[in-house]
């Protein structure tokens, strides 16, 4: 019997963000929300391996009032409790506050054996949550995972490196960061939908924290990325593609 | 002097970071300090590129991961408060920063794409939003931390008449992480990141055979064969490290060709750095045009036998 | 007045998207193509719990309710309106009246594995000579001892080819004109039911259509679906049902259109800028959002007024003119934005403007929605 726990965040959907001209600034004023795209992996492993091995999963998240609408959809997904840790001051932590703040939450409220979360958020992708979290828990953890297997009390977990996989061994209870590639999620049915409601939800606020979580980081700017390019185009004729390849010559890249 | 630091993984990644730490140190008027881990030759190297001091840390036991080392790099930090951490972005790298920064109770800038220094601050930018986006950010706290993905800078050479002190780090090196396996890499080694020139397969080629072209093309060129996330994720045309994007290969080569490259955003951020991009596709309003020098619109299975043509006439081949 | 959907709709809205994305989208050009009916695809639909949406759990629905439905429709059709149409045609059409009418023994027996998904249902009213004039039906069930025996043909009927379930409209007592009508519940094995082939159609080319024909076609006496001669009140009930459906696979035809148009003329280039910068075709792209505006919030009331129990059959009517036209009219307009290429097979406002047309046709063509409306404003 595992208990789990599932770090979620919930964030704007990039494909909804729009630039204002030239001065490059990002509207966001009609942007949509989502679970972050590798937090849903990560609910999908901690629910696949409960219903391997047993237990329970609960899905603890952070974040401004607002993202109280990702409960239902974090729930339809499978959990069958979520914490929800919110407050107006919450719309923009940087990552060694989230850590901090579910370190604190975690510690007090839930019993856990093994924490999950995404390698990195699909807004911020600052992959540094999960680990930070093992760091303040005192528990050893292992990120970028593509594979898990539990046996006993021990974790075996295969982590996609650069230069190959590491298979890593380690006792429970543990933190992983899971990629992508580790599993497909699912889409929740209907019935699962409608049944989140009933699913309980643990509410804190930071009045219920002890710490006094302040930013290390400052964002200074932020802006539409931009690429100066030339963007001549060509059609296929041979005359053309002569023309491009002149161009490739006078540039000094091929020779 | 509390220090600018550089820690990678290994010692190319180390020497890319000195030449950028050598930039840092100087202007905030630091020295600079480079770890070495389990190997004493490595240190003076590492001086003659520019380190003024090298903490040699005890070497791994086969069975322990890298980031075994945290503990003791964050009570070395917390003896000699660094004023700058800044670590190699590896998978192992970041892990290991995010967890000293949590030791330190610091701030971290992960993935960052340039770091300048204004005002005694790290002026660090990273993409976010999937690549939408430029984050620039600085950090509050000390030491103030980056990380920067390998093969961001060039390496630093080495120059003779360099000195520096050499700190052997003594302590034991725990961690409840154990190694039970690694498996290289099975493919051919090759690193696009260290390529001048790639050819970009995209989902504009119609079989796997087909490849063929874009390989007669780069090897005319003397260039790699790239591809985009499905022709490697999805359809298992090319080897998994040959794909280019957000999630996967960050590339700087001078030339990138993309043939039947559509241009989404995720895979053209893992191009932009390249010095020119030129695309073939037949969508004229695809977004790869955009995001390019030279477009050419039309049927690569048309174009590309063409250009070789034009290619070989220039250059005499 | 709240205009706002539960957490509930916009997840499910979402999670419609995701799948469309994921398994409707690479195939829906190869469906239209080939006239193919991507069976595999309804497997999953089925997992989802979208065949029986509106319906109790008990007989195997989702508890959920109409606008839910609805919005489930108008997502799916926005991917392929084909697959939109078989899945309402399946829960407006042929779940609903057994529903409504069925005795539980019907309920157990036939509603609940078409609410699971494990069995499609069809609808069967339209005959080669009654189309719109749907009471002057030739088809007779006779009661010949502890059987029906049905003799006629259907046409045009959706689902039929795949169907196992059929709700099939047929005259008891022709003296009594409409009040001699019946419905009966046919199950796919009744001796004397043969479906005909399957009809080429010009749009929703991934949904099935044929004749069915009955001949002898013998059930069982219970099989009568209501009271004897309340088919004809059985069948126009139903489609006012079916109306909202239908006008949410318009709206969802409409939305891809606007899609698809957005996205065009922001990066078509002509004279040096998008065509999105030319007034011509901002005020295209403005009229159509408008109008799929308009016609969101007629096709959400109708299901809300289904869903309070409220009368809606003008609703419905009104939301089914309104959608199907503005359908019809702007993916129109979505051709003409795209130019040629907008004409050639493949590209997905050619297969939206053909599939759009029969939003107009079935279920009540614009005249006869036009004709409910009337009779409920000058009655």
């Amino acid at each position: 019997m595992l208990k789990i726990i599932v770090c979620f965040k919930w964030v704007i959907d990039e494909a909804d963000i729009k630039v204002s001209g030239k001065s490059r600034e990002l509207d966001l004023s009609r942007v949509a929300y989502k679970i972050s795209d590798y937090d849903r992996n990560a609910i999908e492993e901690a629910v696949r391996l409960q219903e391997q091995l047993g237990g329970s999963v609960v899905a603890v998240t952070v974040g401004p009032p607002t993202a109280k609408q990702s409960l239902k959809d974090a729930l339809s997904r499978g959990p069958e409790k979520a914490v929800f840790v919110s407050d107006p001051a919450f719309d923009s932590l940087e990552p060694a506050q989230t850590a901090a703040i579910l370190a604190e939450v975690i510690t007090k409220n839930l019993e856990y054996d093994l924490i999950i979360c995404g390698e990195g958020s699909s807004d911020l992708y600052a992959q540094q949550v999960g680990p930070r979290l093992a760091e303040k828990l005192g528990i050893p953890c292992a990120t970028y995972v593509e594979k898990i297997i539990i046996k006993d009390k021990e974790l075996i977990a295969e982590r996609k490196m650069r230069d190959g996989i590491e298979v890593v061994s380690m006792p429970l209870p543990a933190l992983v960061t899971v990629m992508p590639t580790i599993n497909t999620p699912r889409i929740p049915s209907l019935k699962q939908v409608l049944g989140a409601a009933k699913k309980p939800v643990v509410n804190l606020s930071a009045k219920d924290l002890e710490g006094k979580y302040e930013p290390c980081l400052k964002t200074t700017s932020l802006l539409a990325a931009t690429m100066e390019r030339k963007r001549i185009k060509f059609t296929d004729d041979p005359q053309d593609i002569r023309k491009v390849v002149d161009a490739l010559l006078k540039e000094g890249v091929i020779s | 002097m509390p220090g600018v630091w550089v820690i990678a993984e290994n010692s190319n990644y180390t020497l890319e970071l000195l030449s950028k730490g050598l930039e840092i140190a100087n202007e905030l008027n630091e020295k600079l300090v480079a770890f070495s881990f389990g190997n004493e030759e490595l240190a003076n190297d590492y001086i003659s590129c520019g380190a003024d001091e090298v903490f040699v840390l005890p070497a791994l036991n086969r069975e322990l991961p890298f980031e075994a080392y945290v503990p003791l790099i964050v009570a070395e930090a917390k003896k000699e408060m660094p004023e700058a951490i800044i670590v190699c972005a590896t998978q192992r790298g970041t892990e290991l920063a995010s967890r000293v920064a949590a030791g330190l109770n610091t701030g971290l800038a992960t993935g960052c794409i340039s770091v300048r220094v204004d005002k005694g601050n790290l002026v660090m930018e990273r993409l976010v939003f999937g690549g939408a986006a430029v984050q620039t950010v600085i950090c509050t706290t000390r030491p103030q931390m980056a990380a920067i993905p390998p093969g961001t800078y060039e390496k630093a050479q080495p120059r003779e008449d360099r000195r520096g002190q050499i700190k052997v780090v003594a302590g034991n090196v725990e961690t409840k992480v154990k190694v039970v396996e690694r498996r290289k890499k099975e493919q051919e080694e090759i690193d696009l990141t260290e390529a001048k020139i790639i050819v970009s397969v995209g989902r504009g080629f119609e079989k796997q055979e087909d490849i063929s072209l874009a390989r007669e093309l780069a090897r005319l060129l003397g260039g790699e064969v790239g591809c985009t996330r499905p022709i490697a994720e999805e359809l298992h045309w090319l080897p998994e490290e040959r794909y280019m994007g957000i999630s996967g290969k960050k590339v700087k080569p001078d030339l990138y060709i993309g043939l039947g490259v559509s241009g989404q955003v995720q895979h053209v951020t893992g191009i932009r750095d390249a010095k020119i991009i030129m695309a073939v596709n037949t969508d004229e309003n695809a977004p790869i045009f955009d995001a390019a020098d030279y477009g050419i619109v039309g049927n690569l299975y048309d174009v590309v036998p063409k250009l070789m043509t034009e290619i070989k006439a220039a250059l005499n081949k | 007045m709240d205009f706002r959907l539960t957490e509930e709709q916009e997840i499910i809205r979402q999670s419609v998207r995701e799948f469309a994305a994921k398994y409707i989208d690479p195939i829906a050009n190869e469906c239209d193509e080939n006239k193919h009916f991507p069976m595999e695809v309804f497997k999953k639909i089925a997992e989802q719990e979208w065949m029986g949406i509106p319906y109790p759990q008990e007989y195997g629905g989702a508890g959920s309710d109409y606008l839910t439905y609805v919005i489930v429709i108008e997502e799916l059709s926005r991917a392929d309106a084909g697959i939109g149409f078989t899945v309402e045609c399946h829960t407006s059409l042929a779940a609903f009246p057994i529903f409504k009418y069925g005795t539980e023994e019907q309920k157990q027996k036939y509603l609940v594995p078409l609410c699971k998904g494990e069995k499609f249902g069809s609808f069967c009213l339209t005959e080669p000579g009654a189309g719109t004039d749907a009471g002057s039906a030739q088809t007779t069930a006779v009661l010949d001892g502890n059987e029906w025996v049905l003799n006629g043909s259907k046409m045009f009927i959706s689902n039929s080819p795949i169907a196992e379930i059929f709700i099939v409209f047929a005259m008891t007592d022709k003296s009594k004109g409409t009040k001699g009508m019946s419905a009966f519940i046919v199950p796919r094995e009744a001796p004397g039911l043969r479906v005909g082939e399957h009809l080429n159609k010009m749009g929703i080319r991934s949904s099935l259509t044929a004749e069915v024909i009955f001949k002898d076609c013998r059930i069982p006496k219970e099989n009568l679906l209501g009271q004897e001669g309340q088919g004809f009140k059985i069948a126009m009930h139903t489609l006012d049902g079916g109306r909202i459906g239908i006008a949410a696979q318009a709206l969802g035809i409409a939305q891809a259109a606007l899609d698809e148009s957005i996205k065009y003329s922001k990066e078509r280039v002509q004279f040096g800028k998008p065509i999105a910068s030319f007034q011509a075709i901002q005020w295209m792209i403005a009229d159509m959002a408008t109008d799929i505006q308009a016609a969101r919030f007629l096709t959400y009331h109708a299901a809300w007024c289904y869903d309070q129990g409220l009368p809606y059959n003008k609703e419905a009517a009104m939301a089914k003119l309104f959608a199907a036209e503005c359908a019809a009219r702007h993916t129109n307009r979505a051709v003409q934005i795209h130019g040629g290429y907008g004409y050639i097979k493949g590209h997905k406002v050619e297969r939206l403007y053909r599939d759009a047309k029969i939003t107009e046709i079935y279920e009540g063509t614009s005249e006869v929605q036009r004709m409910v409306i009337a009779n409920n404003l000058l009655r």
